[in-house]
């Protein structure tokens, strides 16, 4: 006689983890749902966050056609009929190969746009101060080569100024660095007269976002024309404000340019605030890659039956029912995941 | 009563798989229909959702045919699952107050500059620090919640 659920063991077991996993999920999910309820209209849209519908749409189909494969390789089981389960199984493999292809397909093109948590300016301002800061680590390493680590690793822009006379001086002919042919030494001329032209652009901006005054009405924004231009002004008249169209069309500039536009371009992110992007990329990431590890976690237990090769038995059976359990609810995770990251952005 | 035998109920799961499929291309095609207000698209949506979880659930994890146990099972966890977004739902997912995330106060009125144009011009730009404006916040703090407060990227 049998007391309590009449199931065998390991299903009971399987079953209540699943009970748990539930909640786990629900935490997720549910803490998505209440945040963008908060949030109403000015939520991200998918194309602010870059998300590919499609790429969603075909991982929900990779999905479930690896639950119709995992239930068949039950089926198969069941009728004792293991080769036939094995290929099964092989294909529910290849479809989780699949979904993890796709998926880290899309997170290349998050880390691309540098939707990441932490890293997304929600405001003009935010997004200015993000150029400045990018364009400060571009310069830094571009003048690494003329410098020790002690200048280039000093937290105080104030400090990289100092490499440029001296970047200067070598310019206009003098203290070459170490012996070297006259040829090499004019191509090292060059380079460094490209690399002050692009200190002094990132000075000039650095010193418009310090001030906060617009980069066109005002060429120099250094503290002394800043004053200059101040004492001008009319009692309560105010200098103009950097705005963000003003950055993002000198940005545009530098990348444009011809000897270290390649530099900017691989270095400073296209600005583009996304309100709420932080708290977006938060859920997704949380989400989606706690779900990946499910996935994971799938593919190994599915691995341990197929290891088994020839062998793979009725003694399996429970096995499989049980890990074919678990990649239902993944799913099933999987089901909610897409409506709601993908559509209800 | 034991229910281990599989063999003794016939599944079409062909059947179920189709199914799932053609909801899948619904939700899709809802998308892409654009209804007058995006709620509609997403309680579509996630009804089709709810839909495919059933199938799956029913039949592909055969809950459908399982004895009474599954009631005992999944009746708690469901309902603090359940329980969980309506307890937080008060406090971030339908805030009473108006909400101060900083972000917001000065989102609105820039952001409308940069989306009108692209050209140069010099919008007024409000520092993140200062207050906001009454007068430019007013119709940009409608309705949304405190919580993001602590998400300010800086």
């Amino acid at each position: 006689m049998k007391m309590g659920i009449p199931i065998p063991n390991p299903k009971l077991g399987m079953w209540l983890f699943l009970g748990t996993e539930i909640m786990f999920f629900t935490a997720f999910i549910g803490t998505y749902i209440v945040v963008r309820l908060g949030a109403g209209e000015k939520w991200p849209q998918p194309h602010d966050t870059h998300i590919n519908i499609m790429a969603g749409a075909t991982n929900t189909f990779v999905l479930i056609v690896s639950s119709f494969s995992v239930v068949m390789a039950h089926a198969a089981m069941g009728k004792k009929q293991f080769e036939s389960a094995r290929t099964w199984l092989w294909v529910t493999m290849a479809l989780a190969i699949v979904f993890l292809g796709i998926k880290a397909y899309e997170y290349y093109g998050k880390f691309n746009y540098d939707i990441l948590p932490g890293r997304i300016a929600e405001t003009p301002s935010q997004a200015i101060s993000k150029v400045d800061r990018e364009l400060e680590t571009v310069v830094r390493g571009r003048l690494s080569v003329y410098t020790d680590e002690t200048v280039i690793s000093n937290t105080r822009p104030d400090d990289l100024a100092t490499v440029v006379p001296q970047l200067q001086t070598f310019q206009q002919g003098g203290e070459p660095a170490e012996e070297m042919d006259t040829e090499t030494a004019a191509e090292h001329r060059r380079q460094a007269a490209i690399d002050i032209e692009l200190f002094q652009k990132w000075k000039t901006l650095h010193e418009h976002v310090v001030a906060n005054v617009s980069l066109v009405a005002l060429k120099s924004a250094e503290i002394s024309s800043y004053r200059a231009a101040r004492n001008e002004l009319n009692e309560g008249d105010r200098l103009p404000e950097l705005s963000f169209n003003e950055v993002d069309d000198y940005l545009k500039d530098m990348k444009a340019n011809e000897s270290y536009g390649t530099s900017v371009r691989a270095g400073v992110f296209d600005p583009q605030p996304v309100l709420y992007g932080n708290l977006f990329a938060s859920c997704y990431f949380l989400m989606t890659g706690f779900h990946a590890i499910h996935v994971l976690v799938g593919m190994i237990l599915f691995g341990l039956a197929l290891y088994q090769g020839s062998r793979l038995n009725e003694k399996w059976v429970d096995w499989v029912e049980n890990s074919g359990l678990y990649w239902h609810f993944v799913d099933l995770v999987w089901i909610f995941l897409f409506p709601l990251l993908y559509i209800a952005s | 009563m034991s229910h281990d035998d599989h063999d003794s109920h016939h599944v079409n799961y062909l059947a179920v798989f189709v199914a799932l499929c053609g909801f899948t291309a619904l939700s899709v095609v809802f998308d892409v229909m654009s209804f007058e207000s995006h709620a509609v698209t997403v309680v579509l949506v996630m009804a089709v959702a709810v839909a495919k979880a059933l199938c799956v659930m029913m039949f592909f994890m055969h809950l459908k045919f399982e004895g009474n146990w599954k009631f005992i099972l999944l009746a708690p966890t469901t309902i603090l699952a359940i329980g969980l977004p309506l307890a937080l739902m008060p406090d971030v997912g339908v805030a009473y107050y108006i909400p101060t995330a900083p972000q917001q106060g000065e989102w609105g009125e820039q952001m409308k500059e940069y989306r009108a144009t692209h050209s140069g011009g010099h919008g007024h730009i409000e520092d993140a620090a200062d207050d906001e404006p009454a007068n430019q916040t007013a119709h940009e703090t409608e309705h949304s919640e405190s919580a993001e407060a602590h998400n300010s990227s800086d």
